[in-house]
């Protein structure tokens, strides 16, 4: 084969490629992967095209802050009184600060003490009072703990790849922000609210003590109830009756945190049961928990509600179960629960852009039409103010489509509706391309060149302004894209991959149609 | 041979640069009065806010001041309620800044006590405050409320950018622009010479400048969408500005005594065809973008259109004119402009260029 011959097959192989991934998309996903030969994945459509719902959440890490402290204070408590010898007269946590009081000297340097080792700062001393703050270092690894847990408790109820939902996304972007989408009419907006819920925050609490109702067991406590304490109920499923009341301390004695895993099971009566285990520490915790209440009732209580709360008969170990009047439903339904964990800190929504599946098809078809339009203008005019060379520039500009889309679909890109008007401007940017060139061909043949000389010089000439030309706009795409977000993305998106496969289409691809015809050949005229 | 100029016109653009120094600083005056007076009008990407797009069933009874009172009841301060479209499905634009405060603010918004008591659920689930559960629990109830109102419904779409989230939306449109800009100027400078640089950049500032200053003057919303549109205009007007500096590049190589003015006058001449068809063929496309693309994409065609009528004039009239100014000053003026010019892009040039010859 000739060396054009080669050029020609790769032109075409090259194309051929691109096209098939380009027309790939248009075939069912089902088809493609059922399909050894389609790729099995392609252009996504963004959110804006196929409808759906798409969070900002802000994550509240203050509270993870508030949280760590008040764990904290209550260690101190414990430490002063088990190891330490030593007494405080309170520690709290109060506008952010670890407050602790402690009348005598003696106190305050074995708080001193501690408060190093637990890596706080002082933040300021009046008195018998301390006031400390988490040093920043401790404060970015509280921070970054609560973000990765509220990341790995979101993916698993959304984006879970069998039990959440299909094609879902939940991803960490910035400090203290989660990215949802929920693509396409899969769930309705109160429901994916539900979502959010800091639900599924499972302690487990030694019964103190418990009636028949809240009034009756409010009546055993006359003077009120005993300090740090509250009053929760187990109520029948069907009729929400309440069964029994129970007294429990306010602090769980460990939390679902802890829990590993949680599966349905059956007991000998073949009654569903929720059988869950807890990680090493939870374990030894809970072990130690057992062993110290052996003959108590151990509440367990899922979201501020009594599932059951069975005696303690012996120390258990890292595994136990949970045997309520479940339906099998229900206690899958609890397993799931248990198994995505609470929520450790509460999101709230900033942002939302959430598309009906309707806008989207309508937006879908009227970038569709405007593209198409867009081309066709662009092509008679070509073909008019060009003729041959035209023909030329629109082939090319097809072949640049080609390309544009077939990179997307390699990538998996996703197709927003910015990125629909990033196509239409790459066709302007692609048939600038080809004018540049003809205009500077047009030029040489004026200025007495042969047809062949001057597509020689005015293909060579035409290359480095191109090149600048369009390196700038690449630029300025790559900021956007780093930097943009939401729709300016998909904008940067197509805009940057269009920009270098027009010039590159134009540079090879009108090229070889001009080494075709007149190629060689020695012709008087040029039809341009 | 169809020609949109014919080949041998020469009009003298740099010449009449002063009158377009005027007209481009009434402009941007213009722009700035319109933006000083009506103020700028953020969408909510930016500002922060609310916005539901609602389509009602055809013939469905909505009326404008019942369905903002009912906006009104499910806990919103001072709701805009806008009709657009002309179909017979009657849709409206909701927009909303503040939510009203206080567990009375949902009070009457007309629900069932089931649904009522469903989200209320949802609420406390996700630890919202019962006071102020927040805007997309306000859209969730008045979604309902609509429903039980006026009949069926399909949520268009809905947007919601908090305060925070549109302040920083607002910084990063700015640092994206600034570093666009700088990179830009680095480029220019590198491939070019630092005395072309500033022309291109006054140029891009120009047109952002001036498109903004029409969206300012016609009280036209700015969004996101339009921030992505300054920066396709950027893109779009440097471009222009890049070729006539290649031309001028060139025509400098050519000779070596050559007055500048005149130079650069040609080299505007000579591109102008294509200046011209590119320029065409842009608003062609951002036309079609602008009538069919629909309601969504409005603001951004909207916005191109404008830009590629100044990115085009500025060419012409703003980067060329200040290249020559600082060629002029600081060149080395009319006598050795050939050898200095033709010295700097030289090294990677000279060579490159019979690269691609040979290719």
């Amino acid at each position: 084969m000739s060396r054009l011959g080669w050029r020609i097959a790769a032109a075409l192989v090259t194309l051929g490629f691109f096209a098939f991934l380009t027309f790939a998309n248009f075939v069912p996903e089902a088809t493609r992967v059922a399909s050894p030969l389609l790729p099995d994945k392609g252009l996504r459509l963004g959110l804006d095209l196929q409808g759906g719902i798409h969070w900002v959440l802000g994550v509240r890490l203050k509270e993870a802050e508030q949280q760590e402290l008040a764990f904290l204070a209550e260690s101190l408590r414990e430490f002063a009184k088990e190891d330490g010898g030593f007494s405080v007269d309170s520690a709290a946590v109060e506008g952010g600060r670890l407050v602790v009081r402690a009348a005598a000297e003696g106190d305050r340097k074995e708080v001193r003490e501690w408060a190093q080792r637990a890596g706080l700062v002082l933040a300021s001393e009046v008195d018998d009072s301390l006031a400390y703050e988490m040093s920043s270092d401790a404060r970015k690894a509280v921070r970054d703990r609560g973000m990765a847990q509220v990341l790995e408790v979101l993916r698993r109820r959304i984006a879970d790849p069998i039990r959440g939902i299909p094609d879902s996304v939940v991803t960490g972007q910035g400090e203290g922000r989660v990215l949802v989408q929920i693509p396409g009419g899969q769930i309705d907006r109160t429901r994916a609210r539900n979502l959010l819920a800091v639900t599924g925050h499972l302690e487990f609490k030694i019964v103190q003590d418990q009636a028949p109702s809240e009034e009756l067991l409010r009546a055993k406590h006359p003077d009120g109830l005993p300090a740090a304490t509250e009053i929760a109920t187990e109520r029948d499923k069907e009729t929400d009756r309440v069964l029994t009341a129970y007294l429990l301390p306010e602090q769980a004695s460990i939390t679902g945190d802890y829990l590993q895993d949680a599966r349905v099971s059956f007991d000998r009566q073949q009654r569903p049961i929720v059988e869950f285990q807890f990680n090493t520490e939870g374990g030894r915790i809970f072990s130690d928990l057992t062993a110290e209440q052996i003959g108590q009732q151990l509440a367990i209580v899922l979201d501020d509600r009594v599932y059951s709360a069975p005696n303690i008969r012996s120390r258990i170990g890292s595994r136990g179960q949970i045997e309520g009047r479940f339906s099998s439903q229900e206690a899958a339904d609890l397993a799931v629960v248990l198994r995505s964990g609470s929520l450790p800190i509460p999101v709230a929504i900033e942002e939302e852009r959430t598309v009906g599946p309707a806008l989207g098809a309508d937006s879908i078809a009227s970038g569709l039409e405007a593209s198409l339009l867009g081309a066709v203008v662009i092509v008679v005019f070509a073909l008019v103010y060009y003729r041959t060379a035209g023909i030329y520039a629109s082939l090319s500009l097809f072949a640049n489509l080609l390309l544009l889309m077939g990179i997307m679909s390699l990538f998996e890109a996703t197709l927003t509706l910015p990125g629909i008007a990033g196509i239409v401007l790459t066709l302007v940017s692609a048939i600038d391309a080809n004018v540049i060139i003809l205009e500077r061909i047009r030029e040489e043949v004026r200025g007495g060149k042969t047809p062949r000389a001057a597509i020689a010089t005015g293909f060579s000439k035409a290359f480095w302004t191109i090149t600048d030309a369009n390196l700038t706009t690449l630029i300025t795409a790559l900021v956007l894209f780093e930097y943009g977000t939401g729709p300016i993305k998909g904008f940067a998106v197509t805009l940057s991959i269009g920009v270098v496969t027009s010039v590159f289409a134009a540079l090879i691809y009108t090229r070889l149609l001009f080494s075709v015809h007149p190629g060689n050949r020695p012709v008087a005229t040029l039809s341009i | 041979m169809l020609e949109i100029i014919p080949p041998e016109t020469h009009i003298d653009f740099v010449g009449r640069r002063r009158i377009a120094y005027v007209f481009s600083a009434l402009m941007l005056c213009a722009g700035i009065a319109g933006a000083a007076i009506r103020g700028v009008r953020f969408g909510i990407d930016f500002a922060g806010g609310t916005e539901v797009a609602v389509r009602f069933e055809a013939g469905a009874a909505v009326e404008d001041g019942a369905l903002r009172e009912l906006v009104t009841a499910c806990g919103v301060q001072d709701p805009t309620v806008v009709r657009y479209g002309e179909t017979a499905a009657p849709e409206y634009l909701i927009r909303f800044n503040k939510l009203a405060e206080g567990e009375a603010a949902l009070a009457d918004c007309p629900l069932a006590a089931e649904q009522r008591e469903e989200l209320a659920a949802v609420d406390e689930a996700t630890g919202a405050d019962k006071a102020a559960p927040g805007t997309t629990a306000v859209v969730d109830r008045l979604t309902l409320a609509m429903r039980e109102t006026f009949g069926a419904l399909e949520i268009r779409s809905v947007d919601y950018v908090g305060p925070q989230v549109g302040s920083e939306l607002r910084r990063d449109g700015i640092k994206a622009m600034a570093i666009a800009v700088v990179m830009i100027l680095a480029y220019i400078g590198y491939r070019f010479s630092s005395r072309f640089a500033p022309g291109a950049v006054v140029a891009i500032v120009h047109d952002v400048a001036i498109t903004a200053g029409v969206f300012a003057i016609f009280g036209l919303e700015f969004d996101l969408q339009v921030l992505a549109a300054l920066l396709a205009i950027l893109g779009y007007s440097l471009n222009d500005t890049i070729i006539i500096y290649d031309r001028v590049r060139e025509n400098m190589e050519l000779r070596t005594k050559h007055d500048l003015f005149d130079l650069v006058n040609r080299s505007v001449n000579q591109t102008l065809s294509r200046t011209l068809l590119t320029a065409l063929l842009s608003l062609a496309a951002v036309l079609c973008l602008l009538v069919l693309g629909g309601d969504v994409i409005f603001p951004f065609a909207l916005a191109m259109a404008i830009g590629v009528f100044v990115g085009t004039y500025s060419t012409v009239y703003i980067a060329a004119p200040i290249m020559l100014y600082l060629e002029q000053r600081f060149g080395g003026g009319v006598r050795d402009a050939g050898s200095k010019s033709g010295g700097r892009p030289g090294p990677k040039d000279g060579g490159k260029k019979a690269r691609v010859q040979a290719a």
